[in-house]
């Protein structure tokens, strides 16, 4: 929002059908038809960050999902006063739809590492216009279901045996 | 009568005995009126005697004219009077509606939870709104059409019996026979239009079935199969209706043949006595006139009884369907409410509905007043359903529940209200302001004569107490920082908002610079609609406000002459063809509108509009859907409506606009509009936006929060918070509080419970919606406030909150599994310790 007003011109010309552009591309909504699309791409914001801003922190309930438009911003997990960067997510990037589905204190913190414009979508609105379309609701389930199960799949390639205590902690796909 | 009435549960009452209850009066002048008319209806027909039999054949001018004249007022009489019945009738018959409505209402309300899980709102609603009216209409006519029928009947048939009882018996001869066969005939046309409710609903279920699964049918292009069952039912359908309308009319024809067999045996028999000289002409005639006039009241009688088996059928399926009783009596009998110590005990409760599974199975704890439980467990454990069977939600089906030594199941409603709070997990918020919804639990306290409203009602700083402990203050002042002050009532307050201005500026100016947008003369708005942009001002004249300005001449020819209007209208039509595009099926939600430069309330006449410029082009447009568009462009405000953007060139045209609009008002219409100022309060914009002087660009809640907390200083030092509170709290929250968010209905919720100050509180997942934040304080205010105060249950999800409550119990399966403090338990190594580690 803080941008500046030559570049909000060029920008506002196309704000809505960029929206749905985005959105289609996102693995969480790419199977809703573009009636859907439509609404949910007009419920975005779209919200600029500084360096340095938190998007989210540890334990924060802000429900909210985050499409990087500009700029890279970093997961970070905060222990007793120190901050581990976990990874880093730039341009294109869509993180956070889970906290569309349900409560989600976060565990992470999500840091702006340079200047950073999102594409935001909040649960509440979400929610709501999914509401309109309830039958639509398994398939968007079906898309979650997979990318965890992919995201596993792929933690058990690189799994190697010698981490003896993470044995406990796999096996979330089997939720 | 009141008494009887409160014994009898409404839905057992029968049809009939809505028919004098309450309308006693009416009835009985009704049944005067009635006999009145009766005689005025008999007494035309003697008139016709006397005028055929003396004045004609005795040739009298004088006794015609009388007998004429009598005859007339009579006819005249007897029309009057059928309007004052029918009028009568419908009085009688709206008022049992109304009654049967009400009743029924207000005993719905107290039926036990089990039955709404199974009753579908809808079914609800129809029930009370279509159904119970022809039963209504009915009781109108119970008294009326009958006995106004029957009379005449009588009175015409002893009319003839003194004429001539022979000819009499003979001609009434017919109905006893109609009488018998009439409702065998009905019987069968009831059958058929029973089996066509039952056609016609599996018709319509399968065409629902055949729509939800278009894309299957022409998938396959099963199109001949769909067809064919479609085509099966129609033609049963048809077949059912034809026989159907057979019988009915095969009755009403069956009624009429035997109406008009009695002339026939009249003109037999009166002719063979008059021409004996048994019989004079005078009483043929009016032998033959009566006899005619038999038929009204008879078609009446039959059409009656035809409405009654109609009224009889849907009133009974009705009421059978909530012929349940409440579980609970509302009132204590005989006996003032109840003020109950705050200890619980329960011993060997369980709870087994209908279904036959127990959920609650022989559960025994206790707690001293002012002690807390937190109750755990997975879901399904029974922990929320052990709540509510505490809190009389429902009606425990074994063992005991004491509160204050009062066993639970023996208490009334009033009892329990007047004790104990409830927070339930999907906290319910009704259409109203928030200050109402605050209000809610208090006022159901208090008695229905309002006698002790004092004492129950909180003040405004009780109420902002609780805002603040539940969290919603803030949000509360907001509402408030959003409202526009009416410029009569608020002088006062205009002038300490401008002093909170000036400081916040001083303060924070430049800070906040990046997320405000300043009113400034010399550049566009992003965040300001296009008449802000163009008038730069508030209106002072009501031909100027904003509801009338795209209407205003001058204002349109101001357009024109500076080559504004035709951008303006292609903005508009673009802007509307998107929004309605957009929104087209969403329901009138305000979140859905907040984006949007059309209200819900309008949507539906710019849907017309958005049709139309498909098919036309805008200069073919008329001047109303012309003003239409215009209306929706000069709300654009391209910060908050995204569907379209705003040219370069047109953003220059308003502001080169904006400066010869203030010359041409300044010199033609002074005071039609006083211009931004840093100095003035502007009436037509927000509290919030005077304070800035601008408009906030941002919509992160942290930095919304920050811009809140700054302010929040401001107002605390010129000392108009709690009056901007006090503004706040008659924001109204939209149907069912849709317009505030879930974690805001639910801190409501908590808020209402809280100001009641009940001796036991129950919260059922109460915080479980709400952010860390908001759940942390919400604990402490539990933890600091209401310990040794008020016994607490709360169930409670997450087990990171339950450490500081006295007590827990782990539930599982609809068994206590273990209940201890929480050390004694983790040591312990059971339930509780499993749910924990498993967790983490």
């Amino acid at each position: 929002m803080s941008l500046s007003p030559e570049k909000n011109k060029e920008c506002q010309a196309c704000e809505f059908e960029e929206n749905i552009e985005i959105l289609r591309e996102i693995y969480f909504f790419s199977g809703l038809p573009m009636e859907v699309l439509k609404v949910l791409a007009y419920l975005c914001n779209r919200e600029t960050f500084k360096q340095n801003d938190y998007l989210f922190q540890k334990d924060d309930d802000d429900s909210q999902a985050f499409y990087i438009i500009t700029g890279k911003c970093g997961l970070l997990y905060t222990n007793r006063e120190s901050e581990l960067l976990i990874r880093e997510y730039g341009q294109g990037e869509f993180l956070g739809g889970l906290a569309l589905l349900g409560n989600l204190p976060r565990l992470y913190s999500l840091k702006a590492l340079s200047a950073l414009s999102c594409l935001i979508l909040d649960r509440d609105k979400f929610s709501r216009a999914m509401q309109q379309f309830p039958e639509l609701i398994p398939k968007m389930f079906k898309g979650v279901v997979r990318r965890i199960y992919a995201w596993e799949n792929r933690l058990l390639v690189d799994y190697s045996a010698c981490c003896e205590s993470c044995k406990e902690l796999i096996g979330v796909s089997v939720l | 009568m009141k008494k009887a009435e409160m014994q009898i549960p409404v839905a057992e009452k029968s049809l009939f005995s809505w028919v004098f209850s309450g309308n006693m009066k009416l009835q009985v002048l009704l049944i005067i009126i009635i006999l009145i008319t009766v005689f005025a209806r008999v007494l035309p027909l003697e008139m016709q005697k006397r005028i055929v039999n003396e004045a004609i054949r005795l040739k009298k001018i004088d006794l015609l004219l009388l007998y004429c004249g009598i005859y007339l007022v009579a006819v005249f009489a007897s029309g009057g009077l059928k309007y004052l019945i029918n009028i009568l009738q419908t009085v009688i018959g709206q008022r049992a509606t109304a009654a049967m409505r009400k009743e029924l209402y207000h005993h719905i309300l107290t039926l036990p939870l089990s039955f709404f899980r199974k009753t579908q709102p809808g079914m609800v609603v129809s029930s009370l709104v279509a159904e119970l009216a022809s039963a209504g209409d009915f009781v109108g006519m119970a008294i009326a059409v009958p006995v106004t029928n029957i009379l005449t009947l009588i009175a015409f048939a002893g009319y003839l019996f003194w004429l001539n009882p022979l000819l009499a018996a003979v001609s009434l001869s017919i109905y006893p026979i109609v009488l018998f066969l009439l409702p065998m005939l009905q019987k069968r046309a009831n059958t058929e239009n029973k089996k066509r409710v039952d056609t016609t609903r599996k018709l319509s279920s399968l065409i629902a079935e055949s729509i939800t699964g278009i894309h299957e049918i022409q998938g396959n292009g099963a199109y001949h199969i769909e067809n064919q069952k479609y085509d099966n039912l129609v033609n049963k359908l048809t077949k059912i209706r034809i026989i159907w309308n057979f019988y009915r009319f095969g009755i009403k024809g069956f009624n009429n043949f035997f109406n008009s067999l009695s002339p026939f045996l009249i003109f037999i028999l009166g002719g063979y006595l008059a021409i004996n000289g048994q019989l004079e002409l005078g009483a043929l005639v009016a032998f033959l006139s009566a006899q005619e006039k038999l038929y009204d009241p008879w078609k009446e009688l039959i059409d009656f009884y035809q409405s009654y088996q109609d009224a009889s059928i849907s009133y009974y399926r009705t009421m059978e369907y909530f012929d349940l009783l409440p579980e609970y009596e509302l009132e204590p009998s005989g006996r003032k409410p109840f003020d109950l110590a705050g200890s619980l005990e329960v011993q060997e409760l369980s709870f087994e509905p209908e279904s036959g599974i127990k959920l609650i199975d022989n559960v025994t704890f206790s707690l001293r007043p002012g002690e807390h439980l937190a109750l755990v467990g997975f879901s399904g454990s029974g922990k929320s359903t052990l709540a509510q069977c505490i809190g009389q939600l429902y009606k425990y089906t074994g063992g005991h529940v004491w509160i204050g030594e009062k066993e639970v199941s023996n208490l009334s409603k009033r009892d329990i209200i007047n004790n104990l709070g409830f927070v339930s997990q999907m906290p319910f918020i009704f259409s109203g302001t928030i200050k109402e919804n605050l209000l809610y639990a208090c006022s159901a306290k208090i008695k229905e004569d309002g006698s002790d409203k004092d004492d129950v009602m909180p003040t405004l700083d009780d109420m902002i107490e609780v805002l603040q402990q539940t969290g919603l203050f803030v949000d509360v002042l907001r509402f408030g920082l959003h409202a526009i002050i009416d410029r009569q009532k608020n002088k006062e307050m205009g002038n300490q908002l401008i002093r909170v201005r000036r400081k916040f500026h001083l303060k924070f100016g430049k800070e906040l610079s990046e997320y405000v947008e300043f009113f400034n003369e010399n550049n566009y708005m992003n965040y300001s609609s296009i008449t802000e942009n163009l008038t730069f001002g508030a209106f002072g004249q009501e031909s100027f406000s904003d509801k009338n300005l795209f209407k205003n001449e001058y204002f349109q020819n101001f357009l024109s002459e500076n080559e504004l209007i035709d951008p303006l209208l292609n903005l508009g039509a673009k802007l509307t063809q998107r929004t309605v595009d957009i929104l087209r099926n969403l329901p009138a939600e305000e979140m859905f509108f907040e984006q949007s430069p059309i209200s819900s309330e309008e949507l539906s006449e710019y849907k017309i509009l958005a049709d139309r410029l498909k098919k036309i082009d805008l200069h073919q447009l008329s001047s109303d859907e012309r003003e239409k568009i215009l209306k929706s462009a000069l709300r654009f405000t391209p910060g908050k409506h995204k569907m379209v953007a705003l040219s370069e060139n047109l953003r220059q045209l308003i502001l080169k606009g904006r400066k010869r609009f203030r010359e041409k008002i300044s010199m033609y219409f002074p005071g039609a509009f006083s211009f931004y100022q840093r100095s003035d309060y502007i009436y037509n914009q927000s509290i919030l936006n005077n304070i800035f002087f601008g408009k906030t660009k941002t919509n992160n809640p942290r930095i919304q929060d920050k811009i809140y907390q700054s302010i929040i200083q401001l107002l605390i030092e010129e000392d108009i918070m709690e009056a901007i509170v006090n503004i706040g709290m008659q924001y109204n929250v939209g149907s069912q509080g849709d317009k505030l968010s879930g974690g805001q209905r639910q801190k409501l919720a908590i808020a209402r419970v809280l100001l009641k100050k009940p001796k036991i509180l129950i919260m059922d997942e109460a915080t479980s919606g709400l952010d860390n934040k908001s759940q942390a304080r919400i604990q402490s205010l539990i933890e600091t406030r209401w310990k040794g105060k008020s016994t607490l249950i709360a169930v409670i999800h997450r087990l990171d909150i339950i450490k500081n409550y006295d007590k827990v119990a782990v539930m599982k399966a609809g068994k206590l599994a273990e209940i201890g403090t929480y050390d004694e338990l983790v040591e312990s190594k059971g339930m509780l310790y499993e749910l924990i580690t498993g967790k983490k």
